[in-house]
């Protein structure tokens, strides 16, 4: 094993013709010098043989010591990558938790209100009933007596009813805003006749106050997608047009265009003509609870719906725009085939 | 004779030179330090296999996915050897291995093969199952 010789067949080689030099010791002298000459350049030949694989074996080996490291730092890369990524989803299912707890103390806090006033109502309209019941059994009740007794109860039962509406109305919108992905139907659908529908059975709405609806829609758009959910955005939009949008007595317009920024992408523009929304609230109207009509039927959670549904079920996203020539303008983009649901 | 059976390590190619079943085969990689400890033991069981073989039919896998240059002055070495075993009677089939995508491991093969008159050399291309 130790006389291993990569070169051994060149050396022998050289032996040989080291031999057949002192074997042609008689030969003419340009032939024996021709020969030294070739013995001489061959010798040098194979040691730069040598030297070559010598050199080029230090650089594969440095090149293979730095692949291998490459190697290692890449794994090292993904696996930093990976911790990163689930870093990412516990922070999101925390900020999820948090939003949640959010709106559970927003609802609560909503709907105490309601369910408050209705308890007083009721105590006071029990207290009135006790009062009228003694009277009648003491068979000493007047006619003014059981007048102010109607009235207190056609109040009290008035407002119950209209407190309780709205505790119901809360707790309805409440459930939207939790938007359970596998409730809702996903399946194929013209987008533009979906969308035409949808305001069409909105039309009452708008037709009452002489509101005109333009849509703009290229057809042959079929989305694979969840239909509900984007007439549930849609009704949100109109339904704030015509509460914060439109002043009264104006005839407003609402323009719905959409268009295919890429291939597979949609993007919807909803837009009306109302007053818009002030620069300092255009941050914040897509937040849970956040209404300018706070006490006079708003309760804030219409838009935050609106966010909800995009960007969960929908999987796009939505942004708010003031557009120079006045108004408000929703830009929504969504692919116009989502993913399906991974339950 | 006895077999030369050596496990691939990190630098250097597994050996399974099965001589009664004149079947022999390297694999892997070959960028050893130092060559003379992974091609000295296969040379001397090499020259002593074929010093026996006569008219015997043997054949040869090379499965190599790297080498250094000192390996490929060793295969070079070992084709001559081999061709020379072939010259004299045996019946050797080379069989050159490479991934599909390796046109480097599949040049090699055919430089190799260029100086060879006597030994059959293949040129395989396999999927490695890596
Ligand atoms: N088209 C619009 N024009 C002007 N202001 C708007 C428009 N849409 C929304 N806003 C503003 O954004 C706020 C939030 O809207 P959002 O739909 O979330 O709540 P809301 O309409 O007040 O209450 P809810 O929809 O729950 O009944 C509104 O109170 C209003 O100030
Ligand atoms: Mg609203």
């Amino acid at each position: 094993m130790a006389d291993f010789n990569l070169f051994d067949a060149e050396e022998k080689t050289l032996e040989q013709a080291e031999e057949l030099r002192h074997g042609m010791a008689d030969a003419p002298a340009a032939i024996r010098d021709g020969l030294a000459t070739l013995i001489d350049s061959y010798g040098r030949s194979v040691r730069e043989q040598r030297r070559l694989v010598r050199v080029s074996d230090r650089l594969q080996a440095q090149l293979a010591t730095v692949n291998h490291e490459l190697g290692k730092r890449k794994a090292e890369a993904e696996q930093a990558l990976d911790d990163l990524k689930s870093a990412q989803e516990s922070l999101v299912q925390a900020e999820k938790l948090a939003s949640l707890g959010a709106l559970v103390g927003g609802v609560a806090h909503e709907i105490n209100t309601p369910v408050g006033i209705a308890l007083s109502c009721a105590s006071h309209l029990a207290d009135a009933t006790q009062d009228i019941k003694k009277l009648f059994e003491a068979d000493d009740i007047g006619v003014d007596d059981f007048k102010r007794y109607m009235a207190t109860a056609m109040d009290t039962t008035s407002l119950i009813l209209s407190n309780c509406e709205r505790a119901a109305q809360l707790i309805r919108s409440f459930k939207q805003v939790a938007v359970d992905r596998t409730s809702s139907e996903r399946r194929d659908f013209d987008l533009c006749a979906y969308i035409r529908e949808t305001l069409a059975s909105l039309g009452p709405h708008l037709r009452q106050a002489g509101h005109t609806v333009s849509i703009d829609c290229p057809g042959g758009i079929t989305m694979t997608s969840y239909p509900g959910a984007l007439s549930q955005v849609l009704s949100n939009f109109v339904m704030n047009s015509l509460v914060h949008g439109f002043e009264p007595g104006q005839i407003g317009e609402i323009r719905i265009e959409v268009d295919q920024v890429e291939p597979d992408q949609v993007r919807l523009t909803y837009a009306d003509t109302g007053r818009g929304i002030p620069d300092q609230n255009r941050g914040r109207i897509f937040d849970p609870f956040f209404t300018t009509r706070r006490g006079i039927g708003g309760s804030g959670l219409g838009l935050h719906i609106v966010y909800n549904l995009v960007t969960g079920p929908l999987g796009g996203n939505v942004s708010v725009e003031s557009p120079a020539k006045g108004g408000t303008a929703f830009v929504v983009t969504v692919p116009q085939v989502t993913a399906s649901p991974t339950v | 004779m006895e077999n030369l059976k050596i496990a691939a390590t990190e630098r250097s190619p597994e050996v399974d030179f099965d001589f009664e079943h004149g079947a022999l085969s390297l694999r892997g990689e070959s960028y050893p330090e130092d060559a003379s400890t992974v091609f000295g033991p296969i040379f001397s069981a090499l020259e002593s296999f074929l010093a026996t073989v006569g008219d015997r039919e043997i054949r040869i896998d090379f499965d190599l996915t790297y080498f250094n240059s000192s390996s490929a002055k060793a295969l070079m070495n070992m084709f001559q050897r081999l061709d020379h075993a072939a010259a004299a009677g045996a019946r050797i089939k080379i069989t050159w291995f490479f991934a599909p995508d390796d046109d480097t491991m599949k040049e090699f093969g055919e430089d190799f093969s260029e100086d060879l008159e006597h030994v059959a050399f293949n040129l395989i291309a396999i999927e490695t199952a890596a």
